[in-house]
């Protein structure tokens, strides 16, 4: 599963992860943010979420029951959807990491279920990448406006068309553990 | 333990309320009525959670963030927008990863804490990195 999110994103994340229980799959958050800063929000967010928390490293194979930060500075993209290969290169939407980069890094998954949400923020970063997940087959998820902090990429993913849910963060959780089987 | 906050806004009003929630909960808080000022103390060495206006007159928020970045203001502090506005505009293009939180006025006291004191525990957390 690939989470895109910009401002409002670390209480958003800390409101969507303290509600799943350990499930069985793979969480890779894009947040948009600075390398002065990404490993104390990864720590923040692993004090609330009932799954270990941690920045992404290069090389790494994403593990079930796991969260992964994209760290700051860095672009990330996913080989054969499960390794990480953090990689430089220029600003994507005026951000890096951007959460396009990642999700147009992925591929029709041979198995199991491919998921994206994308999650409030300023501009459009993540509205290509989820319009190619749903298009290679993943279920797509959007925040609502009402509870979005910024109203901006959520609104960009929907007007692709392409989200299969528009929904708060409580009920993106609800929906999260319909999809997916615990662990 | 760090429990400092700077209010940067050119209305006394917001600066007087935001003093008074606060106080209230024993946040030592520094008050800047312009971007300058802002700049001003955070060479004197202010870190911490900073509440952003954007709209001031001179410098707004957006050039005072952009200052505070290119001077190497920026590490050690949390970046929370305080607006009228209801959505940003394209200023704020490339400053995403500089702004955590982005809250419109009026705000509630109790919303306004929550979201102070979560970023203080970030900033106090010891870290690997530090």
């Amino acid at each position: 599963m690939v989470i895109g999110v910009s401002t409002g994103g670390p209480l958003t994340l800390k409101a969507l992860f303290r509600e799943l229980p350990p499930l069985d799959a793979a969480f890779l958050i894009v947040l948009h943010i600075t390398p002065e800063m990404d490993y104390r929000i990864a720590q923040g967010l692993d004090a609330a979420a009932s799954m270990p928390v941690k920045l992404a490293e290069d090389g790494e194979y994403l593990k079930s029951g796991r969260v992964y930060m994209a760290p700051g500075g860095l672009h990330l993209q996913l080989t054969g959807n499960n390794r990480v290969v953090l990689c430089e290169g220029p600003r994507v939407n005026y951000v890096q990491p951007a959460a396009d980069v990642t999700m147009l890094s992925l591929s029709k998954p041979l198995k199991g279920k491919l998921i994206g949400i994308v999650l409030t923020g300023m501009g459009r970063d993540g509205a290509d990448g989820i319009k190619h997940i749903h298009d290679i087959g993943g279920i797509t998820i959007a925040q609502d406006q009402q509870s979005s902090t910024i109203y901006g990429m959520p609104k960009a993913a929907a007007q692709t068309g392409a989200i299969d849910y528009v929904l708060p963060p409580q009920k993106i959780a609800g929906k999260l553990m319909e999809l997916l089987a615990p662990l | 333990m760090n429990r400092r906050v700077m209010i940067v806004d050119d209305n006394e009003y917001v600066r007087a309320s935001v003093d008074i929630i606060c106080e209230s909960a024993q946040l030592e808080l520094a008050s800047a009525a312009s971007g300058p000022e802002c700049i001003e103390q955070l060479e004197g060495g202010f870190r911490g959670v900073i509440l952003m206006d954007i709209m001031m007159p001179e410098m707004d928020g957006w050039d005072t963030i952009r200052e505070m970045v290119d001077r190497g203001l920026y590490p050690g502090n949390v970046i929370v927008m305080l607006t009228g506005m209801g959505e940003p505009d394209a200023k704020m293009d490339g400053l995403q990863e500089y702004v955590s939180d982005y809250m419109t006025k009026p705000f509630s006291p109790e919303e306004l804490l929550d979201s102070i004191e979560y970023y203080l525990t970030l900033l106090n957390a010891p870290t690997d990195h530090d």
